[in-house]
């Protein structure tokens, strides 16, 4: 039995409740009302209170199939030969699934051909679904398995209730009704409780032995099962009681060459394996997915159960009692943990999406359907590819979120030099190396390993500012790695590291849970979560049985948590200064005088600790590129020279120099294509850089402007040259008006008419090219060009239609 | 848990009461006590005399861990020497007496791991000093007023107030620790403590809630009336014997209970007014005038809070403050002088004394990375003489915290910026104080002409205002149009001048 200290009977409760509650009334209301139940067929099986045994036994009605399944659980471990099936049940099962899913097609996968390949030898045949032993498993099931390890296997067979017993009478009768306790999990006998109960009460009911263990006492006297009697417990218990273990499968195969079954398992957990041990707020049936991964042979599983997601789980009242709630992914090598809701909706899609594929399988799964490197077996191209993933090594990862095949035009075309400097300058690629900043890194690393090295973590805060695309969050991140690395070569003691950035989180003050998500793998509101971490940053509590291991916190974009009254950032950094919180944190923001614009309580708490990421000159900006684009013969070394020497002297962001990078690089393609002779180089020349340079610094408005209608340049001009002439830069409507008129007349060109040339001042007021005076449109309307006149004489300037602009301008 | 600590307060409560500010029996019965309990504290079977102790505010944990004070009797004996000559002639004696120990105590060897993380931890802002120096006179205030609330059994309230890192927390533990240990001598019931800090708390009315749950414990809120409402109605009515205990609750960072109709703090103080009440209330925050400026209604119904006002520590505090830290080691890791000069420096500028122990940290670790250096190249076993922090270490620690980076900020520019600062600076000569970006920008434009360099457009001017407005060195208003918004500089013309020097143009431009 797993521990169960008081409080847990609440949390649990709340998911299963309301389902529970209307399942009761719709369905126990006739029980209640007679009192002497047994003739009632419903009463014949025994009642749970969470009633997932009586809705299974009704599911087996409806679904005959299902009951022999049951039976033949005691059999998987002594029958060791998986049986084939005879051919009438597979017609039966074709006719079968035929009237579930009427719209599957099947298209004939050949088995002679199958046949013909299994001659080959030491190959694994891959399933997406087996039938072991009468029952069928499926890939993404979840299942309990045995663990060979156990010193008494004989006891383990003999025998595996389907009911439990009474905890008070320790038999099973299967004629009267049963109630669960929400404490204990523990089933009991309606009439064997004292008082006995007539019906099942509303709302939570804990049996009499934990109410007393509840009350203080210490002194319970359980009643003990007859001599003789051994206490079966079921599946359910002997996994909350990691007797038996829980996993997912990943992968269904055969070994040809002996015919035994294999499955690749991932294990699920139970909440006091982890490292945090059992929590108040894990439910009794909760579990957590682990990475952890093994091949296990067949005859290790013993049935299946349900691992469902919260949504689900607070549905699946009627499924019987191998339903279990799984919301967390735990990472067993460094106890961390994930939340996997996100990742299962995602399953669901795929899974759909080859469901269709499934049923096909399914009518030819009984003969051995043999996969070789051709790809022309159309529907099980998804199954056949894991196995290739998990003979090579481990794409795990990628297999989950579903690999698509790369097009044949695609793969056969090899990248050309510019191809691949374009992929490597993208700002989403990763770089190898970081150059010119292994100055700030070395601090960063020496800050770190001086906080958290020592047995004794003290805490400290550390402030890094700098100019946008200067690198400050990519060092800290490969700092980071690098100390993952130590850590897990073991120079380093192991540290939990969580990183926020201030632009993600809905509130400022939503930063609490995020953070006590991260550490203990538990989401509750900022409230309640920033009472626990005061409790443990500021009064040394523990939240994990173990000893706490030291927390870095970065911050990203730490300015966006300047609250009101800063109690956020007073809070965050008041914890480090305070004994035993073993806390350290990065805090990062572009502006240089955060500490002195907040309160001075804060900055005395913040310390002395900063660093300063400036922007890159030009030589550093070159040296960037050049490493990125190492090994790639596609740049010129004076068109990289260029474009930094360009981007040091406005910004030195070394974003913008890679993408103008890039877009010379795309330039240059577009250029070599045009011209489509195999010129001698094919390099990236200054020439293109400059175009890409004058993309990216000229702003848009040169372009709008250059592109809009006639009248409205004519109308600009005007302005222009009013601009000139009174050396005013505003303007009234009607004096544009008169000179657009005088310029008209004198180059022949039609005057459109007042109104047409006051529509065109509203769209040109509209596009913010030139500023109208708010509120009504009418003559003395005041205009203001937006831009420099210089810009709007350049945008005008050289134009084929209208070359007598360039006159007044 | 706090083994030699009560001990040490014990030793400075017995120097309150020699030098004649207290006279009271109790208190006289409590100091002829302590050289008994003393003696039994450093016998470490002490524990379980404080784990009877019945007050337990959680700020009890910020324990004294045993790793650090490397000999505690010792460190325990000096200081109840020193306590009495050092308030004479405080710095003198205090660096002679440093000077004195240099011989005696071991050398210290800054490649030593384990050395020097004791010392990091000597000094680090978490770990509370034994006794508190410098702060024995307002100590002794606050605990008199509150000995005096409860000696009365009347409500009172207390303000305190000083600037960051002046010690008003830590002042507040102790107190609330010898509250404890006098109210067991005297036989009293044991205070109820209410330690909080009002930055934690999700909403101001929570503090209501917290000091209900501390008369009451266990027993829920009424869903019918407020916590407010129930202290209210707890505290007007006479009460049974049963709840005789005074309360003491002391609200740290006060003013985070400001709201706009200031409705929760005028409460709070409220709550002492009342006939039956037994809340001695201790604000502690920042502002010197919180309560004048705030609560002037409570002037009217004469329940104004008392104000103890802690001032920025001088730099013969500072110093003595690090040397009692220092001295609890069992070497000498800092030059004298280097020390005075970290209090003088630090004092000039804030008084801050964590700015003073982060300054030492820095100076540490200037000196480790030193050492790591030279450890390389020579592996001989280093000399006396650079096995501590000298002068040199601290003032490039000092310089680090206090130095302002404008210049090397200004220089390490790019190019364009450098021309709008100068555009800024020739701009703002005269009595004209800001310009708006469009202005500027034509000023920019200008000079970018003027020196053959084509300039960056319109949109990547106001970007770059941008970026400079974040370094601290333009200061950029809100418009509504881009090109409405206000410029001014922030940082100071000669700064500039003189930074933009070294740039031949630039030269040219601003004489």
């Amino acid at each position: 039995m797993a521990s169960s200290p008081s409080s847990k009977a609440k949390t649990f409760k709340s998911p299963t409740k309301t389902p529970t509650k209307m399942y009761r009334k719709s369905y126990l209301s006739p029980s209640s009302t007679s009192l002497t139940p047994p003739q009632t067929p419903e009463t014949l099986t025994p009642l749970r209170r969470s009633s997932r045994h009586v809705s299974r036994k009704i599911n087996l009605e409806n679904d005959p199939i299902d009951l022999p399944e049951r039976e033949s659980i005691e059999e998987i471990n002594l029958i060791r030969k998986p049986r084939k099936r005879t051919n009438d049940i597979v017609v039966a099962e074709k006719s079968k699934k035929k009237k579930i899913d009427p719209e599957v097609s099947f298209s004939p996968v050949s088995p002679i051909r199958s046949e013909t390949k299994k001659t080959k030898k030491k190959k694994r045949v891959y399933y997406n679904k087996v039938e072991f032993d009468e029952t069928e498993f499926e890939i993404g099931d979840d299942v309990y398995v045995k663990r060979t390890e156990d010193a008494n296997p004989d006891e383990e067979e003999e025998e595996d209730p389907e009911i439990e017993d009474c905890q008070i009478c320790f038999k099973s009768h299967t004629n009267t009704i049963m109630i669960e306790c929400d404490d204990c999990l523990g089933g009991f006998h309606l009439n064997c409780l004292k008082p006995p109960l007539k019906e099942v009460p509303e709302g939570d009911w804990i049996c009499q032995f934990c109410e007393v263990k509840k009350s203080g006492q210490t002194l319970v006297v359980v009643p003990k099962p007859p001599e003789g009697k051994k206490l079966a417990r079921t599946m359910k218990e002997k996994l909350l009681s990691s007797d038996l273990w829980a996993a997912r499968i990943e992968k269904l195969w055969k070994e040809v060459d002996d015919g035994v079954y294999w499955i690749r398992a991932r294990w699920y957990m139970i909440p006091e394996e982890t490292v945090l041990g059992r929590q108040r707020h894990n439910l009794k049936r909760e579990l957590y997915l682990t990475n952890d991964f093994a091949d296990i042979e067949m005859e290790c599983v013993l049935r299946h159960c349900f691992v469902k997601c919260p949504k689900e789980f607070s549905k699946a009242s009627n499924d019987g009692d191998d339903v279990f709630l799984c919301e967390y992914e735990y990472d067993v090598h460094w106890g961390s943990f994930k939340r996997v809701a996100e990742l299962a909706d995602g399953d669901e899609d795929s899974d759909q999406e080859w469901n269709g594929r499934k049923e096909e399988e399914i009518d030819y799964s009984d003969e051995e359907i043999e996969f070789d490197d051709e790809e022309s077996v159309r529907g099980v191209s998804k199954s056949k590819r894991g196995g290739a993933n998990s003979r090579k090594g481990r794409f795990f990862g990628l297999e989950k979120v579903g690999m698509k095949r790369i097009p044949e035009h695609v793969r056969c075309h090899k990248q050309s030099e510019l191809e691949k400097a374009k992929a490597t300058l993208l700002l989403a690629t990763r770089p190898k190396s970081l150059p010119c900043r292994s100055k700030e890194m070395e601090e960063i690393t020496a800050f770190i390993k001086g906080s958290i090295s020592d047995d004794q973590c003290l805490g400290r805060c550390m402030y890094i500012h700098g100019v946008p695309g200067t690198g400050k969050t990519i060092s800290v991140l490969s700092v980071m790695k690098n100390l993952k690395a130590e850590v897990e070569a073991g120079s380093v003691s192991p540290y939990c590291f969580v990183e926020i950035n201030g632009l993600k989180l809905a509130s400022p003050e939503n930063i609490y849970s995020v953070i006590f998500e991260g550490l203990s793998g538990h989401r509750v509101g900022w409230k309640k979560a920033l009472q626990s971490l005061n409790e443990r940053f500021a009064e040394g509590k523990k939240i994990g049985k173990e000893n706490e291991k030291p927390c870095i916190l970065l911050t990203d974009e730490l300015d966006v948590l300047v609250t009101r009254n800063q109690s956020v950032l007073y809070n965050i950094l008041d914890w480090p200064t305070k004994p035993n919180s073993k806390l350290v944190v990065l805090g990062i923001a572009n502006t240089m005088d955060l500490p002195e614009k907040l309160l001075p309580r804060i900055s005395s708490r913040m310390g002395i600790q900063r660093l300063c990421f400036g922007p890159y000159n030009h030589r550093q900006l070159q040296e960037i590129i050049s490493t990125r684009l190492e090994g790639i013969n596609a740049f010129e070394k004076t068109a990289i020279e260029f474009a930094s020497r360009k981007v040091a002297a406005i910004s030195g962001d070394a974003r913008r120099a890679l993408e103008i990078c890039r877009r010379a690089a795309e330039v240059a393609d577009y250029r070599l294509k045009k011209s489509n002779i195999s010129a001698k180089s094919q390099l990236v020349i200054m020439a293109d850089v400059e175009v890409a340079i004058q993309e990216m610094f000229q702003a848009p408005h040169i372009q709008v402007m250059k592109s809009v209608s006639k009248l409205s340049r004519i109308f600009l001009t005007a302005m222009v040259h009013e601009l000139y002439k009174t050396g005013m830069a505003e303007t009234s409507f009607d004096r544009v008006a008169t000179t657009v008129s005088s310029i008209c007349l004198t180059n022949g060109e039609a005057f459109p008419g007042w109104d047409i040339l006051l529509k065109i001042g509203c769209d040109l007021g509209e596009c913010r090219i030139v500023l109208c005076e708010p509120g009504e449109k009418h003559r003395l309307q005041k205009l203001q060009l937006n831009f420099p006149s210089d810009d709007v004489a350049f945008a005008l300037k050289d134009n084929k239609d209208l070359p007598w602009l360039a006159n007044y301008l | 848990m706090p083994t030699n600590a009560a001990g040490t307060i014990l030793t400075s409560y017995k120097h309150i009461a020699a030098t004649g500010t207290v006279k009271s029996e109790s208190l006289e019965s409590a100091v002829y006590q302590i050289p008994r309990k003393r003696k039994t504290r450093s016998d470490s079977a002490a524990v379980n005399l404080m784990s009877g102790n019945s007050i337990s505010s959680p700020k009890k944990l910020k324990s004294h861990r045993p790793s650090s004070v490397s000999n505690p009797r010792i460190s325990v004996k000096e200081v109840m020497e020193d306590s009495n000559e050092i308030l004479i002639n405080p710095v003198n004696l205090a660096v002679k007496k440093l000077s004195d120990c240099l011989g005696s105590k071991s050398i210290w060897n800054p490649r030593d791991e384990e050395q020097m993380r004791v010392v990091k931890e000597a000094l680090h802002v978490s770990k509370a000093p034994s006794t508190i120096v410098c702060r024995e006179d307002e100590q002794s205030r606050i605990f008199e007023f509150v000995k005096g609330c409860i000696d009365q059994q009347k409500a009172g309230s207390l303000y305190i107030c000083g600037c960051p890192g002046t010690g008003k927390s830590l002042t507040m533990e102790k107190v609330v620790q010898r509250v404890g240990d006098w109210s067991t001598q005297a036989g009293l019931p044991p205070v109820d403590t209410l330690s909080v800090n009002c930055t934690s708390l999700t909403k101001t009315t929570d503090i209501f809630s917290k000091i209900l749950l501390e008369i009451k414990p266990g027993k829920k809120a009424n869903t019918n009336s407020s916590p407010l409402q129930h202290l209210q109605n707890l505290f007007s009515q006479k009460q049974e014997s049963s709840s005789s205990r005074m309360m003491l609750i002391i609200a740290d960072e006060m003013d985070y209970l400001i709201t706009r109709d200031r409705g929760v703090l005028y409460d709070l103080f409220m709550l002492t007014t009342l006939p039956f009440s037994r809340c001695i209330l201790i604000g502690v925050a920042n502002a010197i005038d919180l309560a004048d400026r705030f609560l002037p209604k409570l002037k009217s119904l004469s329940c104004k809070p008392m104000v103890i006002t802690f001032r920025a520590y001088s730099n013969h505090q500072i110093l003595r403050i690090l040397q009692e830290r220092v001295m609890v080691l069992s070497y000498v890791a800092f030059q004298p002088k280097a020390l005075e000069l970290c209090a003088r420096k630090v004092a000039a500028a804030s008084g801050d004394m964590r700015k003073a122990l982060c300054v030492c940290r820095s100076a540490l670790e200037i000196l480790e990375i030193e050492v790591r250096r030279s450890a390389g190249p020579e592996s001989q076993g280093p000399t006396p003489d650079d096995s501590m922090v000298r002068m040199d270490h601290m003032a490039a620690a000092l310089s680090k915290t206090f130095k302002s980076p404008v210049v090397e900020t200004i220089q390490s520019l790019p190019q364009h910026q450098q021309i709008i600062i100068c555009a800024a600076t020739k701009d703002f000569r005269g009595s004209k104080k800001d310009a708006t970006v469009g202005e500027l920008n034509k000023l920019y434009l200008e000079i970018c002409k003027s020196w053959m360099i084509s300039p960056a457009g319109i949109t990547e001017f106001t970007n770059m205002c941008t970026v400079l407005n974040d370094q601290g060195i333009l200061k950029v208003g809100q418009a509504r149009g881009d090109k409405l918004k206000r410029v001014s500089l922030r940082v100071d013309e000669s700064d500039i001048t003189f930074a933009l020097q070294e740039i031949r143009i630039f030269r040219n431009c601003l004489v």
